[in-house]
């Protein structure tokens, strides 16, 4: 009888395997996409794009004889929503759309202009997608243009667009961190921009301001130098080159920070809030044009200081160009604010933008030159 | 062993005919009687020489005994030569009998006994022993002069070590129980002898250190062992099955080696080791998971390099019985997992490919059991070419065919050498069949199958036990101080009196 028992369990075993929950999915029947892409037509209908990865294309292993085929494929379509534009693209392709390999996500200048805010959240949402994707924003031209270009070292352009922000020292600003930021209080995002540099070549320029509390719109851009300024204050750079004239040795040195640190502090005094931001850098000399010797401890401290002088004007200016043109909180001292004065904070919040514009801001900011280089004082000085 | 064999260890009722009258009774006074039921009792036996001598004229004694397995230079110079040269003893009327005298004076080199039984005389005659025969006289001398053919000992091909020693047992279970006796000099060690199976009468030994051991095992073992009814025990994988207790687990409960070493370290650690004649392989008990993953040097090589060749150990172990279900769930459920440069690299290796992936790996899977199993059985002489044929047809050939997609390849070669790296050859034989079942319930839920596959073979791990002892032990149950021994060897130096030896 027991066994009879025993039998029976084994016979509920095929149900399991009956009942369709059956997720298999060969690797060769689904459509990888890299990178995928929302922009606006110019009759204002929704244009979905996708970076489809051609395995045969990619090499790895390929039998040696036939011809190579292209390594990546895009697919565009429009719908009436993205879900809808989704659909279509994968009603034009024999593979299922497999999203959970997407590196870039692009967003085009016509819709970041019209507010993206509804139309990105199927990207996050959907459980496929992964969470440390960077999103860019295409600044005159359309995503499945930036796709289509061939990059020097990759097969395609997704994973240099990935790995571009770590080359020139930006901590990626992940799909989560910007979903933070949305989602936060005080901080405004801001996402980087790629664009055209040549006629066939598409780079990373610097960075778009995002107002999150109107469809997260555009406001405006910034440079590659003042989107290294911004994300030094925000702690998402690990190391930048820095470029100045030091007056007292009437010439160029250049210096690059390997360790990098900022400290906000806020002050509320009366009913004004103070912000001080204290930037320390330490680093190597790289270049220098000047009559001064970096390895005498007077003329080093000459260059240091000439360094931090010019790099806190430039700073400030750019906080200052922030705060009064585009009245964005990029910085995040909403949120410091936010935790230093949490009761004072519910007052504040509702008004921060402007009183973001008008906040006393101060920044110090303090540079070191661990290693002089190689040579001592400047070679056209001899 | 052909499946008839099968029955030759399950008791079967003989057909004794004419020998059973004789079986049980005294030898009578004449010789020529007692040589008729003799010759009764080896009926069709050729190898069995009798012998008559006669000494001056007067005194009939014949010798019984296998050719072959007697040393005839000792009957020649202690048994014949004594005889023929010098006579019998004067004062023939002193002693009560001949064998008597006999043995007290003639034979003094040789061990002797005196037996009246034929059963027994028999026995002792197929031992290897010489059976003199008085005409007379109601009883027999036994001599040992027993001259066996034996392997010599040499060293171990199956548990080989790079530093110990090079020793291994013999088939002879005499030469294998001095070998532990030289090791372990002590008279609390003890070999306690029983004889098993009705018709090869095998000779085992219980091997165990008095004191150490522990009594519980000690006893179940004589128990199990006294339990076992068979025809025939040709080797100790025989008694192994026959005593162990959950037959039907892939997991052996009893350990086995051919190192003398191996056998002494485990009775120093309290464990009960079994011996038997005819193999080389000693049986020792209880045995745990861990020690199944224990070289026989780990405990003679520097600590901090076994500690890291024992993580090893167990990182391969996982390996050999879950990378090809790991593949199969990550390449077919879950590409996400995978490092997008990798998956796409398996994806376009897949593009050509005629099979599923769980059919794939499963077919490479077999092909690699096949081999195994060839270069086992194969004449040395053609041994080479299993591995030509394998490496080249199956893995390269398939490959390029685009029969088989070459990751599969990858991860079933590298399954298969994690296997190898587990250093008791039997403790392999799990792995290589649990792959199979996790493999396929991972082909039909992914990770959540191959999590089930991990939880099933969890929970009859805890389950099991190996006379009383659990098999997980000393990780479960817990016991702080036997762990030191698991995660990493601990140094010898803090070894405390009492504690034990490795």
């Amino acid at each position: 009888m027991k066994r009879a028992i025993k039998f029976c369990y084994i016979l509920y075993i095929p149900f399991f395997i009956l009942t369709g929950c059956w997720n298999l999915k060969e690797p060769d029947k689904l459509a990888f996409v890299t990178g995928n892409g929302l922009d606006l037509t110019t009759n204002g209908k929704l244009e979905a794009s996708a970076l489809l990865v051609t395995p045969s294309g990619i090499g790895g292993g390929h039998i040696s004889g036939g011809e190579k085929e292209e390594s990546f494929h895009v697919m565009s379509a429009t719908g009436t929503n993205v879900s809808d534009a989704l659909v279509n693209i994968q009603s034009k392709i024999s593979r299922a759309l497999f999203s959970g390999h997407r590196d870039i996500f692009l967003v085009g200048h016509r819709l970041a202009e019209h507010g993206m805010g509804e139309t990105i959240d199927p990207f996050l949402r959907y459980p496929q997608s992964d969470m440390r994707s960077l999103i860019y924003i295409v600044k005159n031209g359309r995503p499945k243009d930036v796709f289509s270009t061939k990059p020097f070292f990759d097969p395609f352009i997704t994973t240099s667009l990935f790995d571009e922000q770590v080359a020139i020292g930006l901590k990626p600003y992940l799909a989560r961190e910007f979903v933070v930021d949305v989602l936060s209080e005080g901080t405004q995002p801001l996402l980087p921009v790629v664009s055209k540099i040549s006629s066939k070549h598409y780079s990373y320029t610097g960075s778009a301001i995002l107002n999150k509390d109107d469809k997260v719109k555009l406001v405006g851009f910034l440079n590659k130098n003042e989107t290294s300024y911004a994300r030094w204050i925000t702690d998402r750079l690990s190391y930048m080159t820095l470029t100045s004239f030091v007056p007292k040795g009437s010439g160029n040195v250049s210096l690059t920070l390997e360790s990098i640190d900022r400290r906000i502090h806020v002050k509320q005094v009366g009913d004004r809030i103070q912000i001080n931001v204290h930037l320390t850098g330490k680093g190597t000399i790289m270049e220098n044009n000047t009559k001064l010797d970096p390895s005498l401890p007077k003329d080093l401290q000459f260059i240091e200081d000439g360094l931090s002088q010019n790099t806190q004007k430039s700073i400030l200016q750019l906080i200052k160009k922030v705060q009064k043109e585009y009245k964005m909180d990029i910085f995040g001292f909403g949120e410091r604010v936010h935790q230093r004065y949490p009761k004072q904070w519910k007052n504040l919040k509702g008004n921060w933008v402007e009183t973001f514009s008008n906040l006393d801001v101060t920044v110090t900011v303090d540079l070191r030159c661990n290693d002089p280089g190689q040579t001592n004082s400047s070679l056209n000085e001899r | 062993m052909d499946s008839s064999g099968k029955s030759t260890f399950k008791e079967t009722k003989l057909k004794r005919t004419d020998n059973q009258s004789t079986e049980n009774q005294n030898l009578s006074k004449y010789i020529k009687e007692n040589e008729q039921s003799f010759k009764d009792i080896f009926k069709h036996c050729s190898d069995i020489m009798y012998r008559e001598i006669t000494i001056h004229g007067q005194i009939k004694l014949m010798l019984i005994y296998v050719d072959g397995m007697v040393n005839t230079d000792i009957i020649i110079s202690n048994v014949l030569e004594p005889l023929m040269y010098e006579g019998l003893p004067q004062g023939l009327g002193a002693v009560e009998s001949i064998s008597e005298m006999l043995k007290q004076e003639r034979f003094t080199v040789l061990q002797m006994k005196k037996i009246f039984n034929f059963e027994e005389i028999s026995e002792n005659i197929l031992k290897g022993n010489l059976c003199i025969l008085v005409d007379g006289e109601d009883m027999a001398l036994l001599a040992d002069v027993k001259k066996i053919e034996t392997r010599s000992i040499t060293e171990s091909s199956i548990e080989p070590v790079l530093r110990g020693s090079r020793e291994s047992f013999t088939e002879n279970l005499r030469t294998n129980t001095t070998m532990i006796r030289r090791i372990i000099a002590t008279p609390e060690l003890k070999i306690e002898s029983l004889k098993i199976g009705k018709l090869t009468n095998t000779d085992v030994a219980v091997v165990y250190i008095e004191g150490i051991v522990t009594e519980a095992v000690l006893n179940e073992v004589l128990n199990r062992l006294k339990q076992i009814k068979a025809n025939g025990i040709l080797e100790s994988g025989i008694i192994e099955q026959f005593i162990e207790e959950s037959p039907l687990s892939p997991f052996p409960q009893i350990m086995n080696s051919e190192r003398p070493d191996v056998v002494a370290a485990s009775l120093l650690e309290g464990r009960v080791a079994i011996l038997m004649n005819g193999t080389p392989f000693a049986l020792i008990i209880p045995m745990t998971f861990w020690g199944g993953l224990q070289a026989p040097d780990d405990y003679h090589q520097r600590f901090l390099f076994v500690a890291m060749i024992r993580w090893i150990r167990y990182f391969f172990t996982i390996i050999s019985v879950l990378l090809p279900s790991l593949y199969i769930a990550l390449t077919n459920f879950h590409p996400e997992m995978v490092p997008p440069n990798l998956m796409l690299n398996v994806a376009a290796l897949r593009e050509r490919a005629p099979f599923p992936t769980v059919i794939e790996v499963l077919l490479m899977e077999i092909m690699f059991e096949g081999l195994q199993e060839a270069g086992i059985r194969l004449p040395k002489q053609i041994g080479p070419l299993v591995s030509i044929v394998g490496a080249l047809v199956i893995g390269e050939a398939a490959v390029s065919a685009g029969i088989i997609s070459a990751p599969v390849v990858i991860v079933v070669s590298a399954a298969g050498i994690a296997l190898f790296i587990i250093p008791r050859y039997t403790f392999s034989f799990p792995m290589r069949m649990l792959r199979f079942p996790i493999m396929i319930l991972s082909g039909i839920f992914g990770l959540f199958g191959t999590a089930v596959g991990i939880c099933i073979i969890f929970i009859h791990l805890l389950h099991l036990c190996s006379f009383g002892t659990p098999y997980l032990s000393p990780v479960a149950p817990l016991n702080k101080r036997g762990l030191k021994d698991v995660l990493i060897r601990w140094p010898q130096k803090p070894v405390k009196e009492g504690e034990g030896h490795p």
